[in-house]
């Protein structure tokens, strides 16, 4: 049956050790092993690629155990090869936080979330300006990252990273690069309101002003004023839509 | 507006568009591209895709709606799929007859049917499922293969027949792959190429591959193409007429110049062949 083959094939691929029983079922050990091979440095490739500084940071044997645990864990569950780094990120962090120095979780979310801005969908068309009173519309490519430790840097080799909290928004520029830009608290949660797009850009700076119990002032107002510029210059704000 | 695709073309590969995509070689008539780079991405991708459609036709290659698969398709991404290709407006789609995936995983790889009377059913009910899925028409791509499949190797050929025949559908026929088989399995390419309803053939892919060690020849896409697939490729072209023809170079990419210059050995070998007039 095309299904027991199909099974056989998947255990074969991704299953710590491919058994006797699927080999034979497959009928020729040496060529399924061969595709083992295949179907695993495929996928690997894409993944050290993405997350090259962590492997760098952890090590080889280390990070190659983590791609195995989990190719056992089950087959990728996305068609889209980009996507691989994503899905290996999501069960190896949880690994890494208990197992690596501390700050090695930060290094890899750091990496896969530079790597899902540079393949991030299309921006969105805005139908108007930015305004205040209408909702923001943002580029696809932006994502606030808050991080205990300042791995956006490169420390001296061999030498890992001291606590020292950072909020970045990570972006793609205009070549397509993702591109670190440290925020403030209050500049980052407004960010993230803006890129929740569910109040104008007036309510928004209103409520999370008041969440910071900070009064806006003419001194808000102008530190306010600089952010917008530079994230429009940036292209992260892209302009406005109305109000539903 | 559909336009038309004839003579050599190239698979736009991103290690190899910032400078085909620059220098735009006359020799290079259309291109090629894989879907899933493409759909829900931006950045680069969008960058090059929308560079290459001022220049060329384009024609789409997927990756991963593999026709053998057992599971019910991802009915959201076919509609996904069947907008991208409607926006491109391309003459065909191809896929591949393969394996790539079971209980909504993926392989990312092409994985061999067993040549069975019901790995080609589920085939050719699949095809017709993806083709009136998408609206466009669909061609199916024989694939290379490292285990046996079949009692002998011109099973394949059989076995693509059928599903070819019984999906009333068009064929993307991949002449290194049969070269590739021929070696790995002991059959005649040619033999193969002759069983081939050459009404069929909309497009035909070539490529190099690697030699092992052992004997073993894998479908890399990193090598230049073999004078052996060339002479194959002869041959087919022979049969076919003037049927467009796709370079694919994915791995271990080189300068684009030599890429070009297996470029204008394809445009040789499809003049001598089918006495096209129209190659640059």
């Amino acid at each position: 049956m095309l299904a027991d083959h199909a099974k056989a094939m998947q255990r074969v691929c991704f299953g710590a050790e491919p058994s006797e029983a699927d080999l034979e079922l497959l009928g020729s050990r040496e060529r399924w092993l061969v595709y083992r091979d295949l179907v695993r440095n495929r996928l690997n490739q894409v993944i050290r690629v993405a997350l090259s500084r962590t492997r760098d940071a952890i090590g080889e044997d280390t990070f190659a155990r983590a791609v195995d645990e989990w190719f056992s864990a089950g087959s990728p569950k996305t068609r889209y090869l980009r996507h691989i780094p994503g899905e290996l990120a999501e069960f190896a962090i949880p690994i890494w936080q208990r197992t690596e120095a501390p700050w090695v979780a930060d290094l890899a979310g750091y990496e896969i979330t530079a790597w899902d801005i540079r393949h991030a969908p299309a921006d969105p068309v805005p139908s108007s300006e930015f305004a205040f009173d209408r909702r923001p519309v943002l580029a696809t490519a932006v994502r606030v990252l808050r991080l205990a430790y300042p791995v956006q840097t490169k420390p001296a080799p061999g030498a890992g990273y001291e606590p020292d909290p950072t909020i970045l928004c990570l972006y793609r520029d205009r070549s397509h690069r993702p591109i670190p830009r440290k925020l403030n608290p209050l500049a980052a949660d407004l960010l993230e309101a803006w890129r929740a797009a569910d109040q104008t850009v007036a309510e928004s700076i209103q409520r999370v002003a008041a969440a910071h119990h900070t009064e806006i002032g003419p001194e808000f107002v102008e530190k306010l004023s600089t952010l917008i510029a530079d994230l429009i210059e940036r292209g992260i704000l892209l302009g406005g839509h109305s109000p539903p | 507006m559909t336009r038309d695709v004839a003579g050599i073309g190239l698979g736009l590969r991103y290690d190899l568009a910032t400078e085909l995509l620059e220098r735009r070689p006359k020799s290079v008539a259309w291109v090629e591209i894989h879907p899933e780079n493409y759909i829900d991405r931006g950045g680069r991708y969008q960058e090059m895709l929308e560079l290459a459609r001022e220049q060329w036709p384009v024609v789409t290659h997927g990756l991963s709606t593999c026709l053998g698969s057992v599971e019910p398709f991802d009915t959201s991404y076919l509609r996904e799929l069947g907008a991208f290709l409607t926006n491109l407006a391309i003459p065909w789609h191809s896929e591949h007859l393969c394996l790539g995936g079971v209980d909504d995983r993926f392989f990312h790889d092409l994985l061999p049917l067993p040549f069975t009377a019901e790995a080609a059913q589920i085939a050719s009910q699949r095809l017709t499922e993806v083709r009136d899925a998408i609206g466009v028409p669909l061609a199916l791509e024989n694939v290379s293969y490292y285990a046996p499949q079949g009692p002998d190797g011109l099973a394949e050929a059989d076995f693509v027949v059928e599903v070819l025949e019984s999906a009333d559908a068009k064929l993307l026929l991949d002449v290194n792959n049969i070269y590739v088989n021929g070696r790995n399995f002991g059959f005649d390419p040619k033999a193969y190429i002759d069983k081939i309803p050459m009404e069929r053939v909309v497009q035909i892919h070539v490529a190099g591959h690697f030699l092992r060690d052992d004997g073993l020849r894998i479908d890399t896409h990193g090598e230049p193409v073999p004078d052996d697939v060339y002479e194959l490729l002869d041959y087919t072209l022979r049969k076919t007429g003037p049927v467009p023809v796709l370079l694919e170079r994915d791995n271990n990419v080189p300068p684009l110049d030599e890429l070009l210059s297996e470029v204008d050995e394809l445009w040789t070998i499809y003049r001598n062949a089918t006495g096209a007039d129209d190659a640059r």
